[in-house]
């Protein structure tokens, strides 16, 4: 029987030139039909750079799938050298060329002399969702540009986190991810946003650690750094959101790189106290709107689902009902994350679906009683159905289509409190 | 004017599709049946026997070099007994999609008009193996509705045509494709006839026509001709008039039913062998 997805919330494998787009300077070359790329490039938020409409793509047709689109990709590729200023040119391959048997390897290898570094990745549709294509391209970093550095940089740390544009809050999230290390003593080093590119992705080798904050996207990536690169890597599932969860995470990371416990502590203690104030300020708003969402609910792949469902039992008490996990997890790291929502204060434990379609995640909801107006913190797909409910709703996670991100951000401290201002702002909104 | 009759042909690799097809389509020619040969093989050697050579452009190359906007007559020659020869052709090897190229050459004949009211048959001479979509083409809907499978005796032949028999038996349940029979080009194995004819039995049709070897074929080949025309009054040319007889009147059309590799293996036992398990003497 022929199955039917009801809105998913990702794109296919191709859908990782944000992920190329994301690194400035960097230029993703398709090989691919035209349309591909003009379906997957509605993200809000271009680079800044290079306009996603306007990449370089060999725009295949019928002749080339039947005599292969060998030839149009190395003049494409040519091309893009001669007309494209960029540090790193990215050729992302999709459905057909792969689906023909098209050489792409062997095209690219024709470009090892050219003056600027070309690389491709494997991102046709049917290897997986653009979680996976994110991967791939971190890996063809790896593979095909990275080599092995014997001097090491005391105190660098790689930080990989979000996948750039599907989560939104993935510039703000990096910049404070790199802060808190910073405050640590660690020297951060990230490769995607502004001010960051070639010279992040050179100094990769030269990290003395691999930092991961995810659940699961680019673990393969950590384990082919040690391998190749003999970079030791601390993969911390959960990202930290929030006084509690920001404080173990610290704990974590400094016991990893061996830094001074007082001196963790003492970083944890300024930000505490300051939170800790804010949170104090606005007690009696906290206890006043908390009886209008007495249960809450995330829709989102397992980055946001896991960080905020910790975060909004840790931190506010707030009772979580069933929480979805729309990313398509591979089955091998279900388990873990899993264990992971069973692990909450209070002897709380959060029930768990990993469920990429829109529809039966909505009748779940549906059929729940959440006591009362529910907190559903989702895609743009829950704005209406939250409605329906008469529950509270933020637009977290894709597609986006009820809020304007810059740079705001959710992780650490400061995230937490931005997370708090908008959920409450929520509330507010509807009460008064 | 009676439709045209749309025949394709399949088998292994090397079973003698192509000199089976093109025999054929000179005796029909001798019956005064007006044909189209269809080549379906990268190799584009489906009609060399008709048109005395590979003197063919194919339908691939000429759309590779000269675009989509060509006439008819630069991918369609007339060969023996005035004979239409098409060869669809496809990409170098180890690059492209010879399936697509074979769905891209028949569309490119439809659209050129090459069905003309006056044919009485389509011949499509398809690759060894249906490896993909693309070589099932011909007999998708709205094409060949009858199917010839060429086999031999040796094991290898008969698995290719049950293979075979499985797609004919997919596409027969949505279009109206049938199995007309299995058509044996005689490799002189050990009871090669009453093998075919159980075959044929148990794939739920009929041994249609059992061709012997004889060596004139290959001398014919290298003449670059069909046996009819190189040695007209030869045996085997008889042969394989009488096998252009057989198709023109054959009816029975058949949705097969392939057996497991099981079935196969038993009827290989028991008609496969003769009476004396050694008398295989060099």
């Amino acid at each position: 029987m022929a199955k039917l997805l009801d809105k998913q919330r990702y794109k296919c494998a191709l859908g990782a030139m944000q992920t190329v787009q994301a690194i400035t300077r960097a230029i993703p070359v398709l090989h691919s039909g035209p349309g591909c790329a003009q379906k997957l490039s509605d993200s809000i938020g271009s680079s800044g750079y290079f306009s996603p409409n306007i990449f370089p793509c060999t725009s295949i047709n019928e002749k080339d799938v039947v005599f292969g689109g060998a030839k149009k990709l190395e003049t494409t590729i040519s091309n893009a050298l001669k007309v494209i200023d960029a540090d790193l040119y990215v050729v992302l391959t999709g459905c057909i060329p792969e689906i023909v048997g098209d050489d792409t390897a062997e095209v690219v290898s024709h470009f090892e002399d050219a003056e600027k570094p070309v690389i491709y990745a494997s991102t046709a549709g049917f290897k997986g969702n653009n979680y996976k294509g994110h991967e791939q391209i971190i890996d063809a970093i790896i593979d095909q540009y990275l080599e092995n550095s014997k001097e090491k940089e005391k105190g660098l740390v790689n930080i990989w986190a979000d996948v750039p544009y599907q989560d939104l809050f993935w510039l703000g999230n990096i910049r404070e991810l790199e802060k808190l290390l910073a405050e640590l003593g660690l020297t951060p080093n990230t490769i995607f946003g502004y001010q960051r590119g070639i010279k992040n992705i050179d100094r990769i080798p030269k990290a003395e650690l691999n930092l991961l904050v995810s659940p699961w996207v680019s673990v393969g990536n950590m384990k082919k750094m040690e391998k190749k690169l003999g970079i030791p890597y601390l993969h911390y599932p959960i990202l930290p959101i929030g006084a509690f969860e920001t404080s173990k995470f610290l704990r974590a990371v400094g016991e990893f790189a061996g830094i001074p416990s007082e001196n963790v502590e003492k970083v944890i203690t300024e930000h505490e106290k300051y939170y800790y104030y804010l949170i104090e300020r606005y007690a009696d708003m906290f206890l006043e709107t908390r009886v209008m969402a007495k249960q809450f609910s995330v829709v989102a792949d397992a980055q946001y689902s896991l960080g905020i469902t910790k975060f909004l039992v840790n931190d506010l008490g707030l009772v979580p009902a069933k929480q979805f996990i729309t990313d398509d997890t591979p089955k091998q790291f279900q388990e873990q994350i899993r264990a992971e929502f069973e692990k909450l204060n209070y002897g709380l434990k959060a029930e768990v679906e990993f469920e990429t379609d829109s529809y039966k995640i909505h009748n779940e909801m549906e059929s729940h009683d959440y006591h009362g107006y529910p907190l559903i913190l989702g895609s743009y797909y829950e704005k209406e159905f939250t409605e329906k409910l008469f529950g509270h709703y933020l637009n977290i996670s894709w597609p986006v289509q009820d809020k304007v991100v810059l740079d705001d951000f959710y992780v650490g401290y400061t995230g937490g409190i931005r997370l708090i201002e908008d959920i409450y702002s929520v509330a507010v909104q509807r009460w008064n | 004017m009676s439709e045209i009759r749309q025949i394709a042909i399949y088998g292994k690799g090397g079973i003698g599709k192509s000199t089976t097809t093109q025999n054929l389509t000179a005796g029909l020619c001798e019956h005064g049946k007006k044909v189209m040969v269809v080549g379906c093989d990268p190799k584009a050697d489906s009609t060399r026997l008709l048109l005395g050579g590979l003197a063919q452009k194919t339908v691939l190359d000429t759309i590779r070099d000269e675009g989509e906007d060509i006439e008819l007559d630069r991918i369609m020659r007339e060969g023996y007994g005035g004979t239409r020869c098409v060869e669809s052709g496809g990409p170098e090897p180890g690059v492209g999609c010879a399936g697509r190229g074979i769905i891209t050459s028949i569309n490119m004949l439809e659209n050129l008009g090459a069905y003309t009211d006056d044919l009485d048959y389509v011949f499509y001479d398809v690759l060894g193996d249906v490896v993909c979509g693309g070589f099932a083409m011909p007999i998708r809907e709205g094409k060949a509705k009858e199917i010839y499978i060429v086999a031999s005796g040796e094991m290898m032949a008969l698995y290719a045509a049950n293979n075979i028999a499985k797609g004919i038996r997919r596409y027969a349940k949505t279009g109206g494709v049938r199995l007309g029979g299995i058509i044996c080009n005689s490799r002189n194995v050990d009871r090669e006839h009453d093998l075919l004819r159980a075959f044929s039995k148990e794939l739920g049709t009929q041994l249609l026509y059992f061709v012997p070897r004889d060596n004139i074929v290959q001398r014919a080949e290298i003449h670059k001709k069909t046996v009819i025309e190189y040695k007209p009054d030869s045996n085997q040319a008889q042969e394989y008039r009488n096998l252009a007889k057989a198709v023109i009147h054959n009816t029975k059309l058949d949705i097969p039913t392939p057996m497991t590799q099981e079935r196969l293996e038993e009827i290989l036992l028991e008609f496969g062998l003769m009476d004396s398990a050694d008398d295989y003497h060099i």
